[in-house]
């Protein structure tokens, strides 16, 4: 019998104190474990949002939104300024406008609805131009009709809905540097007009050839037709004007420095908006998380640590005399210390393995528990469902598209946060483990070394 | 050879100063077997506790084979209660957890006996005390008071050491008990040549001692 051996034996002499303490500092163990999964995985997908949140940046005309509000289209000058911003890699333009009927020999594909007439109704009462309505006057109104939307661009794949590339289904995309009166149709829009490659129509009193025919899946963008953007701006005579431009940035760390500097340039004349500031603010609560768990895991530790310190000054306190007896027959302070040591890492070690155990088990329903029901409490508000050809109000279209898509799946990987038990994280339970149990069987036991063993005999 | 010369100990205590001893000198010879008797609060176990190097003097040395061991460090102190002093205490104080074969085998483990034989010679050691090989493997609690002074005492003398103190050895055991125990003790006084000072109020064991110190008041006196 060594110290090792006495120190394990003693560990167990008291079963039901022992397992007491064992189950308390299990608990802490636990806790530990799982904040420190929970925080790790927070952490994780903090960075995987980031990352995924792009580098794109989209800056509209201040008060325009697709063809909605007021204000003036950005203009050539704005677009230098915007190219020549440090950090800006590339840039793509887009111009939108409506072709109405007396604009295009093309029927729309959309059905007004309810929706689309309460928007046209204003419209219909101004082209009256009269200011004194009368009951006869509002029955000559005409009929609101539906609308095509006509995007200039130069850049085709900014109208992909699913953020990537335009799926072309016949035909193939233009050039977006161009100025030729060619298009891509909408593949609603085609089959309503009887358009394949090849075909022509009339618009702004032009004729336009059809050079392919695309689709996104979304109604309202397959009702659209796309052009350059300068043949746009030329049709519609607004030379150099844009309604949107997607600026890419080159590097994802540079996209708040860069959204600053342009806000400084262009100032109240336009918003910018970039997925990474969306993304920021949607991993607040996720940040919120990570300092909660962080604090759970001191919280824990410090429990844990408290319940060995005191559980072990009690038992030493409780054996007081005994340790008496051990430095009278010629035990030394070091086998005293040694002793204890021993004792307090059984009881830890013991704690420490039903710990994480219990640690592995509950750390995965904690984890999600923990940021499901932090991801509901931001995406309700964020989730959006559209009706068939409805978007953005009458004529929302071009980069917000993409955008709005990947701050949908920004949102989406938000709930997807799996607990995840890495080897690093293990080692840091085990390690803070460890150390509470040498800090709690030592002092103890160090206190008690230092009492000479005259005073716990002549108290027997 | 052990003496003491103008050892004095004074206490502090929440009521204000005590001094357990004034002045004590006294010396014992090699293998003589002494017993100190006095009053409750006389004085006695406080005495044993100094010359045992559990306690260190106020003033005054204690010098053992020519060390003065109240001059030693602390190390030096367990060392030479390891190996030189053997105890025996009236309430026995063995380690509950153990078992009497191992509560002898740490005091082996203490002065350094080889680990491999020391199951042997604890075997030896409680075997010569009249602890039968069932009562062994017992624990403290389920041992009589007499078997667990007997182990007290084999455990007192594991490291053959040249002073064993007892400090009552008998006050909690009865008559006929005790009188085994004390001859338990002079029969190693005299096969042994082992120092044995006995603290005690039972005169009739005095008596039957090689010298008697009266100690009253802290202060003693030969009888």
């Amino acid at each position: 019998m060594n110290v090792l051996t006495r120190g394990v034996k003693n560990a167990i002499r008291s079963p039901l104190k022992s397992g007491a303490i064992v189950l308390m500092f299990a608990i802490s163990i636990a806790l530990i474990l799982s904040m420190l999964v929970a925080r790790g995985s927070v952490l994780s997908k903090i960075e995987e949002v980031k990352a995924t949140a792009g580098t794109a940046v989209t800056i509209q005309p201040a008060g325009v939104m697709g063809n909605m509000g007021g204000g003036d289209p950005l203009t050539a000058a704005q677009i230098a300024t915007i190219t020549s911003t440090t950090n800006v890699t590339s840039i793509s333009s887009t111009l939108t406008d409506q072709l109405g009927t007396d604009d295009t020999n093309l029927t729309s594909s959309l059905e007004l609805g309810s929706f689309g007439q309460r928007q046209q109704r204003f419209e219909s009462s101004d082209t009256t131009g009269t200011t004194e309505t009368t009951d006869t006057e509002a029955t000559t109104r005409p009929a609101p009709t539906p609308r095509t939307t006509v995007t200039g661009t130069t850049d085709v794949n900014s109208i992909a809905t699913d953020g990537g590339d335009l799926t072309i289904r016949s035909g193939e995309a233009f050039d977006g540097s161009s100025s030729d009166n060619v298009a891509l149709v909408g593949s609603d829009l085609a089959t309503k007009n009887s358009l394949s490659v090849g075909s022509t129509f009339t618009a702004y009193g032009e004729t336009i050839t059809v050079k392919g025919i695309y689709t996104t899946g979304n109604a309202f963008q397959d009702s659209g037709i796309i052009m350059p953007i300068a043949t746009l701006q030329a049709l519609t005579d607004q030379a150099g004007a844009v309604s949107s431009v997607t600026a890419t940035i080159n590097s994802s760390d540079n996209v708040a420095s860069t959204v600053t500097a342009l806000k400084t340039s262009l100032g109240e004349d336009a918003d910018i908006t970039s997925e990474a500031e969306s993304a920021a603010s949607s991993v607040k609560s996720l940040q919120g998380i990570a300092s909660l768990t962080t604090a759970g895991v001191i919280a824990a530790a410090a429990a844990g640590a408290l319940i060995i310190v005191l559980s072990m000054f009690l038992v030493v306190r409780e054996r007081r005399r005994e340790i008496g007896v051990i430095k009278a027959i010629g035990g030394s302070n070091g086998k005293v210390i040694g002793q204890f040591i021993i004792e307090g890492l059984t009881i830890t070690i013991i704690g420490a393995v039903i710990g994480l155990v219990l640690g592995v088990l509950v750390s995965g329903p904690m984890t999600t528990s923990l940021v499901s029901s932090s991801a509901n409490s931001t995406s309700t508000t964020e989730t959006t469902a559209v009706g068939p050809g409805g978007q953005g109000g009458r004529g929302m279209g071009g980069p917000g598209a993409a955008f709005n898509q990947g701050a949908a799946q920004l949102n989406t990987n938000l709930t997807q946060v799996t607990a995840s038990l890495t080897p690093q994280i293990f080692a840091a339970a085990v390690g803070i483990t460890l150390l509470i149990a040498l800090l709690g069987s030592a002092i103890p036991a160090w206190l008690t070394a230092r009492i000479r063993p005259a005073e716990v005999l002549r108290t027997e | 050879m052990l003496t003491i010369e103008h050892v004095s100990k004074t206490f502090n205590t929440p009521g204000g100063q005590v001094q357990a001893l004034k002045d004590v000198s006294l010396s014992v010879n090699t293998g003589e077997f002494v017993s100190i008797i006095g009053k409750s609060g006389s004085g006695k176990s406080t005495l044993l506790s100094i010359l045992g190097a559990l306690d260190n003097p106020s003033t005054g040395s204690i010098v053992v084979d020519d060390t003065q061991i109240n001059k030693l460090s602390g190390a030096k102190q367990t060392q030479y209660r390891a190996k030189q002093i053997g105890f025996v205490f009236q309430q026995y104080n063995l380690v509950p957890n153990l078992t009497a074969l191992e509560n002898v085998m740490l005091a082996l483990e203490f002065g350094g006996y080889p680990a491999i034989s020391r199951f042997d010679r604890a075997t030896q050691l409680l075997e010569s005390v009249g602890i039968e090989e069932d009562q062994r493997q017992r624990r403290p609690t389920r041992l009589s008071g007499g078997q667990q002074q007997r182990v007290s005492i084999a455990r007192a003398l594991a490291n053959q050491p040249a002073y064993i103190l007892a400090d009552e050895p008998t006050g909690n055991l009865d008559s006929a008990t005790g009188k085994k125990i004390f001859d338990l003790l002079h029969d190693l006084s005299r096969s042994q040549k082992t120092t044995i000072i006995v603290v005690t109020h039972d005169l009739e064991i005095a008596g039957k001692t090689d010298k008697t110190f009266i100690l009253k008041d802290g202060k003693i006196t030969t009888k």
